[in-house]
Formats: C-alpha cells, structure tokens, sequence
C-alpha cells in the first residue's frame, strides 16, 4: 500500500478527487422529500457499478454528499441517485431541475455481494430510504433470477406516503418468482396492507436459513434489529451484510473522516459482513 | 377442527402437547370473516382467542371524529386476542379483518378454566403469551423510535 506521502502527490489520487460534469435529465418526486433523479455525463461517458456503491455528488458552491446509485446497474449510460432532503447538500440536490449541473465523482467503496449470493436464498430487508442503495440488488437479480434460490424483499416505511418507488413495488408484489412483503409504522385510511414493524414480516417470506444471504440497509437500529431476528431464525452473521454510512468526505479511504471501528467506510465498506460490524453498532456515539 | 396441521405456523400450537393439542381441538371451532367485517369491539367481553389461518386482521384504535385508525396487523400463524388471558377480561382494541380471512376461535373461558386446574398447562400458555406481549411490546418501542423520519 502507498504511504500517504506518496499517494498526496500521486496523480490518480488527485484524478480521484476530481468530479465529471453530469446533467440532471430526470426528476420524480418519491415522496415530499425525495426525489429520484436521473443523471447523464457531459462527455457522454458510462458508469459501470456495482449494486450498494455510492457516488459523490457535487453541488456547486453548496458542497459535497455521498449518494448511493438506486439504477438498474444494467443501464449505466444514465445513473439514478433517490435523495431524501435532511441537510444543506442533500437540501440542494433535491431542488436541481432537469437541465441543472452537477460534478460527480465514483462510483465509490464495496456493493453488495451479489455474485457471491448465487445458488443461495436471498432474503433483502430494507427501511425507509434504504430501499435506494438495496434497489440494484432487485434489478440485478431479477435479470439472472434462475441463479438464487429463494428470492425474498421486506421493507418497512414511515407511512404510505412515505413508500418509495411505488409502482416498482407493484410490480414485484405482483410476480410469482419472489416475495415481497411491505408494512409502515403509521397506517391510514388509505392503507389496507401490513402495519407494525418490519421483523414482523419474516414469518410471511421462506428462506432456509442455512443458505440464506441477507442483505440489510435502512437506520442502523433497525439493521440491527432485523440482524438479531434474522441470527435467531437460524442465518450465520457472517451471511448477512448491512450497509453503514458514515462521514464520507475523500470516498477513496484518505481523510479518515468516515472512519467506523477498523474500517474507512467509504473504501471497505459501505457494505460489510453482520459479524465484523455487529459489535460496533452497539457502542454509542462511535 | 384438526390443529395438528397448523401446529408449524403458530408457537402457541407449537409448545402444547398431544394431549394439550387434543384438548384445544376440543374447544376451538373455525370462523370465517369477510374483508371489513369486525372480529371484536374495545371494550366487549374477551371470551375468546384466535389463530388467524389466512388473511389478515388489523388491531385498530377508534375514537369519535376520527377514522379508526390501524395500530398493528396480525397475519397467519400469529394470536389473537391475548386480552382475554388477563383481568378484567375485556378488549382492548377493535379486530377487523383486513381482507378475507379465516381463524381458528377458541373459547377462553374453558382455557382458563383447564389453566386454573392444570397449572402445567397455564405455565405454557402464558409462557407463549408473555413472549408475544414482549415481542409486540418490543415492536412497539422500535416504532416509537420514528426511525424512518431521519435515515
């Protein structure tokens, strides 16, 4: 590994660090907000990726956020980021329009073990906004779905307005090769499906625990929660990946600011193995 | 009514035994609700308890100027009713079916009435309702967290 010295004045780091212009040329509102937007380079470059990996989008003169990539990583000609506003950046990003600027950089740190899940069960449990990033999963394995077994998805939200990607939702309820199970912790009148939280949903979707891979991504509480379900059904913790964000500034293991325990998330994570992190989410304030 | 076909789904099944089993079979009888049909109202008598076999039955709260509103669902597998297992024996909430659905009711009253003499028995049965109260109640304190608001 280069010393740090060597990689400060080394170009790739520098090229790294760089973004690439992209346009805004899709905008759908998700839910008040949160926003999907669809983004095309200027050069007319792809971007290969891996499903969990992130980007690092650039809002000029506002400042700079990581993002996960919620497209189909099929489709790499056009790149979709699902926002959610909860900061200045992530503020900014939700108000571009079609046609606005944006520096781009990635995509960046380790996706979800996809491949490595063939010839298993796939159990995905996502909450709230962390359907996006758990999102290309679906995609890539409903394109090679004779390759997995058992296929299931639960996902938990606020409420049903808070329901992302609504009509994909109905697509995959409405398919006989998966399972797919939704409940928000706030019904309404408009509501006639599950209520409650979402480990109250694996009971209803089969998976053998003895060759199931989880893929896990939404608040760290719940991860954790849904971890410790998904152990007691039987699911080794080194089957089950949860996905951890922290503050990612340099996205190429630099800076140390995203530093969680042992790992540079941005670069050996955001997605790891239940038994390397399962201890560090229960330590306060790390 | 034959549980031994259930037995896999539903823990409360699960923990009893033959003879157990034989003797719930003794007091349960199926039921079938059409979807919006109410199973019981806060405040009734809660004589019975139920293991939902398909559908779904929600646990709503009601109050006047304002829909009922749905506080938990409960799907096949799951009890309910655990009301009826503590005094004053009354419900607590509104059960209305979801969608179409069909349980299993069995009549607390001859359950409580074997528990009082087979304290084996009562041991199991509140053993089992105890870990769904401690589940739901668990359930609950995660969704008070509003987790989903900030993520």
């Amino acid at each position: 590994m280069p010393s740090i010295a060597s990689s400060l004045l080394s170009e790739s780091t520098a090229e790294a660090l760089l973004p690439s212009a992209f346009r805004v040329i899709s905008r759908h509102s998700e839910t008040p907000d949160t926003v999907t937007l669809g983004l095309e380079s200027e050069d007319g470059k792809e971007v290969p990726f891996a499903p969990g990996q992130f980007m690092m989008f650039y809002v000029f003169g506002i400042g700079e956020v990581p993002i996960s990539i919620s497209s189909d990583p099929q489709s790499t000609g056009t790149l979709l980021h699902t926002v959610r506003s909860v900061g200045a950046v992530t503020k900014a990003v939700v108000d571009l329009q079609i046609g606005d600027r944006v520096g781009l950089r990635g995509p960046y740190g380790v996706g979800w073990p996809v491949a490595a899940a063939e010839g298993n069960d796939l159990l995905v449990a996502a909450g709230g906004i962390g359907l996006a990033p758990l999102r290309p999963v679906v995609f890539d394995v409903l394109a090679r779905r004779d390759r997995f077994g058992a296929v299931s998805v639960i996902y938990g939200a606020r409420s049903p307005a808070d329901l992302l990607f609504v009509e994909e939702l109905h697509t995959w309820r409405s398919r006989f090769d998966m399972e797919f199970e939704v409940t928000v912790d706030r019904s309404d009148e408009t509501w006639h499906g599950d209520v409650g939280v979402v480990t109250g949903l694996l009971p209803r979707v089969s998976f053998d625990p003895t060759r199931t891979v989880a893929m896990l991504c939404g608040p760290e509480i719940m991860m954790k929660v849904v971890a410790n379900e998904v152990t007691k059904r039987g699911v080794a913790p080194e089957n089950i990946y949860v996905s951890v964000e922290r503050n990612m500034k340099c996205a190429i293991g630099f800076c140390g600011h995203c530093q969680f325990g042992a790992d540079f998330m941005c670069r050996n994570g955001p997605v790891l193995p239940y038994s390397r992190l399962g201890d560090r989410l229960r330590v306060p304030e790390l | 009514m034959n549980l031994q076909s259930m037995r896999e789904s539903s823990e409360l099944l699960t923990r009893l035994s033959n003879t157990e089993l034989e003797f719930f079979e003794s007091v349960s009888r199926e039921t079938h609700l059409a979807n919006g049909q109410i199973l019981f109202e806060e405040g009734g008598p809660a004589d019975s308890f139920f293991i939902v076999s398909k559908g779904k039955i929600g646990l709503e709260m009601t109050s006047p100027g304002m829909a009922a509103m749905v506080i938990q669902t409960l799907g096949p597998g799951d009890l309910v009713g655990v009301s009826c297992f503590f005094p004053p024996h009354r419900w607590n909430w509104r059960a209305r079916a979801m969608e179409d659905t069909d349980l299993i009711v069995f009549d607390a009253v001859e359950v409580r009435r074997m528990c009082d003499v087979n304290r084996d028995l009562a041991l199991e049965v509140l053993g089992v309702v105890a870990e769904e109260v401690v589940r739901r109640l668990h359930g609950t304190r995660i969704q008070l967290l509003d987790l989903y608001r900030s993520t």
